[in-house]
């Protein structure tokens, strides 16, 4: 019968089609590292890792939006309320560095409030909605630094400090913070019963609904967890420079957002993943770096960014739909 | 006219693990409207598909009037003159008539677009191949659900080159009235001398107007009937299924019970008022109504998808506010909806997932799901009802109807409910599938649940329930017992056309 040559595919096939993005990310590192024997060095393999903590934990975040059927373009503003909360609470107030920590996180939470209630309450599109969140985000922030100069706090408690700066066991902590969330998004989005009511509803909005599930009060759940979850990236920023930079998380935006869709194409059905995100990251973080090692001109580089990415893309693309045959073939009985 | 206008010889078409066609043939005489049954899943969608050059079939031919078609591709199936009237209607809302005919072959000269010469071009297509004069001025969105679907067979006749035109399932989506005004539309083409082929799950329709049927089953044309009479309907179904089935209802030797569900002067202020019933523990109350009575409406606001303004709502005699899905879900009512791949399944998730739903609770322990749990519970349900692909994780949008709404009762199933709203339940079922949701349902009852039956099937109402009543402009009346009703008796009274409107219970 026809149908059986299709499953019996060799197992080097089968490798190529299950694993075929991880190889592209193998065959490109082999390839800077040939390139330049740098870029293998500890240090920068350390560099590319530490680089990549805050977009990994803001894509985090955003893989959990996008999983609802949403997106948020605000993730950005959470960062720098986070950032500058925490700048404030000790600057100011002088508080030790665990309320910083805590004024931080529900200055970002605020943030997740306000597009719940426009998303919820008043059932705006959660694009519009966060979008309008970001404008008035940017403004506030303009205002309250009248103009937009950044908030300095040389003084900054040494334990605060460590967050970005300290290791711990030889691992930089903010990569520790990176990895803990990594865990914690895995438990919430892809373990937990609250993970598959938000990707059902993500899919499909009103099945979700019919089958009984409180749509409405996981939409506020996520966009408060994901802003909180933005914050950490604001203390971490903090940390590292010792003052609040305003609209300095709006950079961070696309790249998040691209993560997600990378992660979510390296799904076997497409769907927004806590690993897709993870190991897209990775990637990205591995090619800026990678390119940036050799000398490529700055004018072109963004260029074959991209088109590294189509082409990966595309192989991802394939992979999916050969493991979608396979799929059909080998499990049906 | 010797040849035939289709002949395909020994089709064979595999996908992964499915041997979609062992072997099909299929012979369409020049001239006649041949009819194609079976069940789905049976091949006939996918011999369509490679008659179309959808798919490419692994052997076998095809021949068009007696010449072979090769290469079998879209650009030169539509060569030959073979058009395809697809299920769905693929109209724009917004667009005129004329837009909607000429849609990707519009006629232009180096002025522009010729608007005047398309219009007369297409309101003459409508009036003289399917006898109907409608406007080219109109726009699709104020034209009704039949009217569309002449607008999509016009489209495949506007070149003139059209010598077989396939129809899958046309009438699905049409009110019993507008089905009429097709069939006259494909019998006046008939006459033109255009061959026809007819797929559809009515087999009143196929007996009605095809002179010869092919029958699928299991990727084979497993029989061929040559003069088709109303009498050839059940060996129809018998060749479909391959077994004899005594009757398509299931008895109805239940003894109802006590009161499951009350209803007291439900309305929402708009489409329906001053709703009030009750259904027995172990009944199955049906809901008769046409479109637009409110029948979907009061469905929906028992669900707590729709707001309800006064009125009562109580079961097992206590009384409960309904104000969302999850707040029914959580007091054991259930609902079935009318449009399964739109509200029924989430379409990319597998039956696994989409059975899991609604017990994640169960099969989880401090709020970490248990996947062997959830493959039990799932394999406990898809065991007792036969759905097909038995494999648990196959996509549910890649099932047919009868099967995805096996998903979804069976995930009702799983969750304990007692009282269950079924909306429309076998909209695009095949029969045999029927057969089986209807022996569900009538278990369901036999366990004491609650059943409410919302249908504009008549004759399902009266076969399938206990007792019926009709929603005639929001207002529910004339609750009868189906054992003293007919059909023609309950389309009158659901159209209003008699008078009587007393409680006989």
């Amino acid at each position: 019968m026809n149908a059986q040559v299709l499953h019996k595919r060799s197992f080097i096939a089968n490798v190529l089609i299950r694993f075929g993005f991880v190889l592209v990310i193998f065959a490109l590192f082999v390839f800077f590292a040939v390139w330049n024997p740098l870029f293998l060095q500890a240090e920068n393999l350390t560099n590319i890792v530490e680089a990549s903590a805050i977009l990994m934990i803001l894509a985090l975040a955003m893989t959990l939006i996008i999983a609802t059927g949403g997106i948020d373009l605000s993730i950005g503003i959470a960062l720098d309320f986070g950032a500058a909360a925490a700048v404030v609470a000790m600057k100011s107030y002088d508080m030790a560095w665990p309320g910083a920590v805590c004024a931080g996180i529900i200055a970002g939470s605020v943030v997740g409030i306000f597009n719940a209630i426009l998303v919820v309450g008043l059932r705006i599109s959660p694009f519009l909605a966060t979008l309008s969140t970001f404008f008035i985000g940017s403004s506030v922030q303009r205002i309250f630094t009248n103009g937009g100069g950044p908030i300095s706090h040389r003084r900054m408690p040494d334990e605060f400090r460590q967050i970005a700066q300290g290791d711990t066991f030889g691992i930089p902590n903010e990569v520790l913070v990176a990895l803990l969330l990594i865990l914690v998004y895995l438990i919430v989005l892809e373990w937990s019963v609250w993970g598959r009511q938000v990707h059902a509803m993500g899919m499909q909005r009103s099945a979700a609904v019919v089958a009984g599930i409180k749509t409405n009060r996981n939409l506020i759940i996520a966009f408060i967890f994901a802003s909180a979850t933005c914050a950490v990236t604001g203390l971490i920023a903090a940390a590292n420079i010792r003052m609040f930079t305003p609209l300095s998380g709006f950079s961070y935006l696309l790249d998040a957002i691209a993560a997600t869709f990378i992660g979510a194409a390296l799904h076997p059905r497409g769907r927004p993943n806590v690993l897709g995100t993870v190991v897209a990251v990775l990637f990205l973080t591995m090619v800026a770096n990678g390119l940036n090692l050799m000398g490529i001109n700055f004018n072109t580089k963004d260029a074959l960014s991209g088109i590294i990415l189509i082409s990966a893309l595309a192989l991802a693309v394939a992979q999916r739909k050969a493991s979608e045959a396979m799929l059909l073939g080998s499990r049906s009985r | 006219m010797d040849k035939p206008a289709l002949l395909l010889n020994n089709i064979v078409k595999a996908f992964p693990g499915v041997l979609a066609l062992d072997g099909a043939s299929l012979e369409i005489k020049s001239g006649e409207i041949h009819g194609l049954v079976g069940e789905n899943g049976a091949g006939k969608s996918t011999i369509i598909k490679v008659l179309a050059g959808v798919y490419q079939a692994d052997s076998g031919s095809i021949e068009v009037f007696g010449e072979p078609l090769k290469p079998i591709t879209p650009a030169t199936v539509h060569r030959a003159g073979i058009r395809f009237i697809h299920q769905e209607l693929h109209l724009v809302p917004h667009f005129s008539v004329t837009e909607s005919v000429f849609m990707g072959q519009e006629i232009s000269s180096p002025a522009g677009l010729s608007k005047g010469q398309m219009r007369r071009r297409a309101e003459a297509v409508l009036k003289d191949k399917l006898g109907r004069s409608i406007s080219g001025r109109k726009l699709v969105r104020d034209l009704t659900t039949a009217e569309r679907k002449l607008i999509q067979i016009a489209r495949a006749l506007i070149d003139d080159e059209a010598r077989v035109v396939v129809f899958d399932e046309p009438t699905a989506p049409l009110a019993s009235g507008e089905v009429v005004a097709l069939m006259s539309a494909i019998e006046r083409l008939k006459n033109s001398g255009i061959t026809i082929v007819y797929i559809s799950h009515y087999l009143d329709e196929i007996t009605d107007i095809c002179e010869r049927v092919t029958v699928f089953r299991q990727g084979q044309s497993v029989a061929v009937f040559d003069t088709v009479t109303k009498a050839t309907g059940s060996e129809l179904v018998t060749a479909m299924i391959g077994r004899e089935i005594a009757s398509l209802y299931p008895d109805s030797d239940r003894n109802p019970h006590g009161t499951g569900l009350s209803v007291k002067s439900l309305g929402d202020g708009k489409s329906f008022q001053n709703v009030s019933f009750e259904v027995g523990r172990g009944e199955i109350f049906g809901i008769a109504g046409l479109i637009g009575s409110g029948r979907e409406e009061l469905v929906d606001a028992l669900y707590g998808v729709n707001k309800i303004r006064y009125g009562t709502i109580e079961k097992d005699s206590k009384p409960i506010k309904i104000s969302s899905p999850a707040i029914a879900v959580a007091n054991g009512i259930v609902l079935v909806p009318r449009d399964r791949r739109q509200d029924g399944l989430v379409l990319p998730m597998n039956i696994l997932e989409n059975i899991s739903l609604s017990v994640l609770k169960q099969i989880s322990s401090y709020g970490f799901l248990n996947r062997k749990r959830e493959r039990q519970v799932a394999e406990q349900q898809t065991a007792k009802i036969d759905i097909r692909p038995s494999n648990p994780k196959t996509v549910t949008r890649f099932l047919s109807g009868g099967n995805q709404q096996k998903v979804v009762l069976a995930r009702w199933l799983a969750n304990d409910a007692n009282i269950f709203i079924l909306d429309e339940p076998t909209v695009g079922v095949d029969v045999g599938a029927r057969v089986e949701i209807y022996q569900l349902i009538a278990d369901l009852a036999a366990n004491g649940a609650s059943i409410i039956v919302s249908s504009s099937d008549p004759a399902e109402l009266i076969g399938l329930c206990d007792r019926v009543a009709t929603m005639t402009r929001g207002v529910l009346s004339g609750v009868r017992i189906t054992e003293k009703l007919t059909v023609d008796r309950l389309v009158a009274l659901t159209t209003g056309a008699t008078q009587e409107s007393a409680n006989v219970t």
